[in-house]
């Protein structure tokens, strides 16, 4: 339809020259900035040919890099899925005493330096900090090994879920639930039947964004991993790593599955957006119609 | 079934929204609750629902009282303003899930669930929709399926929050004509919230008047509109023209026009105030009797079939006179003409009798 093209007014247009001058601008800067760096990931990755580059990923510290990030991802993003949807849904759709504090703690990863949050769980369960000699009286090990890595990446990926339902369900409000329970569903039976089916595109995009942020996570799994090579390290320190022993191959070889995965989830989050779009824009067009006739 | 609201108290913090109403709602009646925003009704109705918990107070249907059940159990058909379908549900699925929700031992059949639901939208004339999503239906089909979807689980009571106050004109008179037909059909004892008052006194057989948390007057659409209890009552239900009034020999004299006070007397409290509505001030061109007021005319809309004229008195004050056209002919009156107003019907609120 066309009537979706909203046509620019003329009176906001500016000159040509300053439209083209400000378009070149940004494209330069979008290709200085983003596109370049991401073809130099490939570029640099295949410079000794196919074979090195599959050897590099091959080698038995990259795979158990790579399968130690999996596992973390695995682990952190259902957890925060299920903490998201608990969080979002009595923020969004119950008053109760403490509410702005709950959304404050919420964001703290997002406002805390990801190196400090590494470092409050070597100070919560490292061997000199406050449950440290408990853990180690009880042969529990934390900090520099895995448990460490997967709550470092819980709690680095904890808002992604929560801060895209919140508004969401807040939009939405209460009436669907309140006229599902006067009909006599059950709390639970509400839950799956009404509020789930009308946050799945935004959980989605949550859980696409939170997994992305789970694999690419460094500074905070950085402090806590320990980098012990073959054992905790994970893709992004495993890269750091090579990198530091001038090995760029095979530095950038892995580097290049997180960049793969940065692309993947991006085609991902747009198919997603355009598809709620799309059921949106529908939606609206067929109620235009509906009204009219 | 019957409806007992039994000194119902709601605050919000320091806000009160109820001050201890109680209501008595005959079983298979057509109620309604109106008044201006703010006023407590829609607060009372989602109180009777179980959607907000009352202060003090109980809610009693056919003598049960019902105040400690949760919504789920009190069994009510609820109508929301804005329809409050399940977006991602068609039409049939909307209607069908109060029967689907429920435990299996209760649940009908999957035909028998068809059944119902095809039979409820024949009645609301809409089996022909039932594939569809809602946001596919007009805002007058939607209210229609909520009100099927609420209808299909059997309630004792119906209760409607401002079910057609998101509707254009039109649709909503349709719509509130075909509400009264359907209550005379299934006499299922309903309560609706308004704020309209010609809706409420053309739909219900009883009207519940309410203001700042209180009932003003309950009654028929005729005994509220007829004889007002409260200055309030009296204002909300028409348009007023109000006047200061003295006694001579017994009689109401009206002596000038008189601003709208908050309470329905004047500022002091002490005068009685005059209400006359439109229709019950005639235009002469002479005066005629010691309660004529000279005044000029400001404007004349004579679109319909009562013609409306605003006129100024000596005292700045408005007048609004409604005549019939054959009246407006006789006296042929035109613009900035100077004549005379005469209130006939005047209803004095004694301040004595003030809440």
């Amino acid at each position: 339809m066309s009537h979706s093209l909203t046509p620019r007014s003329v009176a906001t247009r500016e000159a040509p020259i300053v439209r083209w001058t400000l378009t070149l601008l940004a494209l330069l800067f979008l290709v200085v900035f983003l596109v370049l760096p991401l073809v130099l990931v490939f570029v640099q990755a295949l410079e000794k040919g196919v074979s090195a580059y599959w050897a590099a990923l091959l080698e038995p510290d990259a795979y158990s890099a790579i399968k130690l990030t999996l596992l973390a991802a695995a682990i952190s993003v259902p957890a925060n899925l299920v903490f998201g949807i608990a969080a979002s849904w009595a923020i969004a759709k119950f008053q109760f005493c403490g509410k702005n504090v709950l959304l404050t703690l919420i964001d703290v990863p997002f406002s805390v330096s990801p190196v400090i949050s590494g470092l409050i769980y070597v100070l919560l369960f490292g061997l000199q900090g406050w449950l440290g000699p408990w853990l180690y009286e009880h042969d529990i090990q934390i900090v520099f090994a895995v448990p460490g890595i997967v709550l470092a990446t819980i709690f680095v990926t904890f808002p992604f879920v929560a801060r895209e339902l919140i508004p969401l369900m807040e939009q939405q409000g209460t009436e669907e639930e309140e006229a599902a329970i006067l009909l006599g569903a059950s709390g639970i039976k509400t839950f799956l039947r009404v509020t789930i089916p009308n946050i799945k595109w935004g959980l989605l995009y949550g859980v696409i964004l939170c997994n992305a942020r789970a694999m690419g996570e460094f500074g905070a799994v950085s402090v806590v991993s320990g980098h012990v090579r073959g054992q905790t390290n994970t893709i992004p320190l495993h890269v750091e790593i090579l990198y530091n022993e001038y090995n760029f191959v095979a530095a950038f070889a892995v580097a290049s599955l997180l960049a793969f995965l940065a692309l993947i989830t991006l085609a991902l989050k747009s198919l997603v957006e355009w598809n709620a779009l799309r059921v949106q824009r529908n939606q609206e067009e067929i109620e235009r119609e509906g009204i009219e006739s | 079934m019957s409806i007992s609201v039994k000194n119902i108290t709601k605050s919000f913090g320091s806000f009160i929204a109820l001050h201890d109403v109680s209501l008595e709602i005959q079983s298979g009646g057509l109620m309604a609750l109106l008044g201006p925003s703010g006023s407590g009704k829609t607060t009372l109705l989602r109180i009777i629902a179980g959607l907000d918990v009352p202060t003090a107070g109980s809610i009693e249907i056919d003598g049960d009282d019902i105040s400690k059940r949760s919504a789920r159990d009190r069994n009510v058909g609820f109508v929301f303003q804005h329809y409050a379908l399940f977006r991602h549900m068609t039409v049939f699925e909307n209607v069908a899930f109060g029967l689907r929700v429920r435990p299996r031992s209760t649940r009908p059949s999957k035909s028998e669930i068809s059944d119902r639901v095809m039979s409820l939208l024949k009645l609301v004339q809409l089996d022909h929709m039932a594939h569809r999503y809602p946001t596919q239906l007009s805002g007058g089909q939607r209210q229609r399926v909520a009100l099927s979807r609420a209808l299909a689980v059997e309630p004792k009571v119906l209760l409607l929050d401002e079910p057609f106050g998101a509707l254009d004109a039109k649709v909503r008179k349709e719509l509130r004509r075909w509400l009264r037909r359907l209550h005379d059909e299934l006499h299922v004892t309903s309560v609706f919230v308004t704020h309209d008052q010609e809706e409420a006194l053309e739909v219900a057989d009883e009207i519940v008047v309410m203001s700042h948390g209180r009932i003003e007057q309950v009654g028929t659409p005729e005994n509220v509109y007829h004889h007002p209890a409260t200055p309030f009552v009296y204002q909300f239900l028409g348009d007023v023209n109000l006047f200061h009034v003295r006694y001579e020999d017994g009689n109401v004299v009206v002596s000038g026009s008189a601003d709208i006070p908050e309470n329905g007397y004047d500022k002091e409290g002490k005068i009685p105030l005059g209400y006359v509505r439109p229709h019950g001030i005639d235009i002469d061109r002479a005066p005629l009797g010691p309660g004529a007021i000279p005044a000029q005319i400001l404007h004349i809309n004579a679109a319909g079939p009562i013609v409306k004229v605003e006129l100024k008195g000596q005292d700045d004050g408005i007048f609004h006179v409604s005549l019939t056209q054959d009246r407006f002919r006789e006296l042929n009156l035109l613009r900035n003409d100077s004549v005379y107003v005469r209130p006939r019907d005047v209803r004095v609120f004694e301040p004595e009798y003030m809440i």
